[in-house]
């Protein structure tokens, strides 16, 4: 019940109750204050309702612009569609990959055990086998539009979610989410070849190893790490 | 003292692909009796196993258990302990190399590498062939 409706219905109870014709002069002293405690209370009461009534706006406004900016993620296109085809590329990938490799391997084996008895056979089957390599090694433009396909979904992604979060205001939560074998992983594992190169170069590990610290392009603590 | 080409080596890794270009670049060194795991665990075993292997190249990442685990196992080995060890890894951050170090391993190589390097290793773990 609205809080304007309790007042009027705690006014018409004084009005009755005043037109009882009542002497006690005491009790219209109590009659009177309730009346200003009403008054007061429809006040409050009045002000409460609108300021409720701002705050649920708010978060209506909140959840439907926030449900805008998920629609705008577009996750069901991610999940069922772009996620999916960009795993199939990359395992497409990893098998064209796998096979060119068999495929110049063993045509490489091959080479290694010809005999090169007869010249002219020699020869011929050398060029039949380069030639096997060099069309296996077609993979690449193959393999280059497949991680291309990959590369374009991931930029889409990150993109979508960058946005999100921007316009959301999200902050990062703490990554508590790593179960045992992860942890394992994190743990023991390297992280796999670097961008640009070895983080240390053949050189300067062969430095190390050959005891000529000097030449090493490792750091002072690394080396004295090392005599500890 | 002159290398034996006959001796047993143990080339560890989880790519099938790799065990192989390792096998025909050993081959091309001369060294022909050529022995293969796809994990540390296997690895071992296979060390235990077997009457000793003159030399062991290995992988580091590798599930269950890693090359460098590996490493610290051959070495706590009173049998296998003297094993030459080649480690061979893509990530040569300076901690992994000097942790490898420190854990008795007598070489490390970075992929990718060829046939030059891997017999300047050899060379420098087990002597001129």
């Amino acid at each position: 019940m609205p809080a304007t409706d309790v007042a009027a219905k705690i006014r018409t109870a004084l009005n009755d109750i005043k037109s009882a014709d009542l002497d006690d002069p005491r009790l219209m002293e109590v009659l009177s204050l309730a009346e200003n405690l009403v008054d007061s209370m429809k006040m409050f009461f009045g002000s409460l309702d609108n300021s409720i009534h701002g705050e649920f706006l708010h978060i209506g406004q909140y959840i439907a612009r926030t449900r805008d900016e998920i629609a705008a993620l577009r996750p069901n296109d991610i999940r069922e569609s772009r996620l999916p085809t960009a795993g199939a590329e990359l395992e497409a990938v990893v098998n064209d990959t796998e096979t060119a490799t068999e495929t110049i391997m063993s045509l490489a084996e091959e080479i290694m055990t010809l005999e090169p008895d007869n010249l002219a056979n020699y020869k011929a089957q050398v060029d039949e086998k380069m030639m096997g390599m060099i069309e296996a090694c077609s993979f690449q433009d193959i393999t280059g539009q497949r991680v291309s396909k990959v590369v374009s979904t991931l930029t889409h992604i990150e993109e979508r979610v960058a946005r999100f979060s921007s316009v959301m205001g999200v902050m990062d939560a703490v990554d508590d989410d790593c179960d045992e074998k992860e942890q394992w992983r994190k743990d023991n594992l390297l992280n796999g070849p670097q961008i640009d190169g070895p983080a240390t170069g053949q050189d300067a590990i062969d430095a190390l190893f050959d005891g000529d610290v000097s030449a090493s392009e490792l750091g002072q603590d690394d080396i004295d790490n090392m005599f500890d | 003292m002159a290398v034996d080409m006959a001796m047993p080596i143990l080339v560890v890794d989880d790519y099938k692909t790799m065990i192989r270009i390792i096998r025909n670049l050993l081959k091309q060194l001369g060294f022909d009796n050529v022995d293969e795991a796809a994990d540390g665990e296997e690895a071992f075993q296979k060390m235990q196993a077997s009457g000793g292997f003159g030399l062991v190249i290995s992988d580091w990442n590798m599930e269950p258990m890693t090359g460098y685990e590996l490493l610290k196992q051959v070495r706590g080995d009173d049998k296998l302990k003297g094993t030459p060890f080649i480690m061979i890894t893509a990530e040569s951050k300076t901690e992994n190399v000097i942790a490898a170090k420190r854990a008795g391993v007598n070489n490390y190589i970075v992929k990718p590498f060829n046939a030059a390097t891997l017999k300047q290793k050899i060379s420098s773990v087990i002597g001129d062939f």
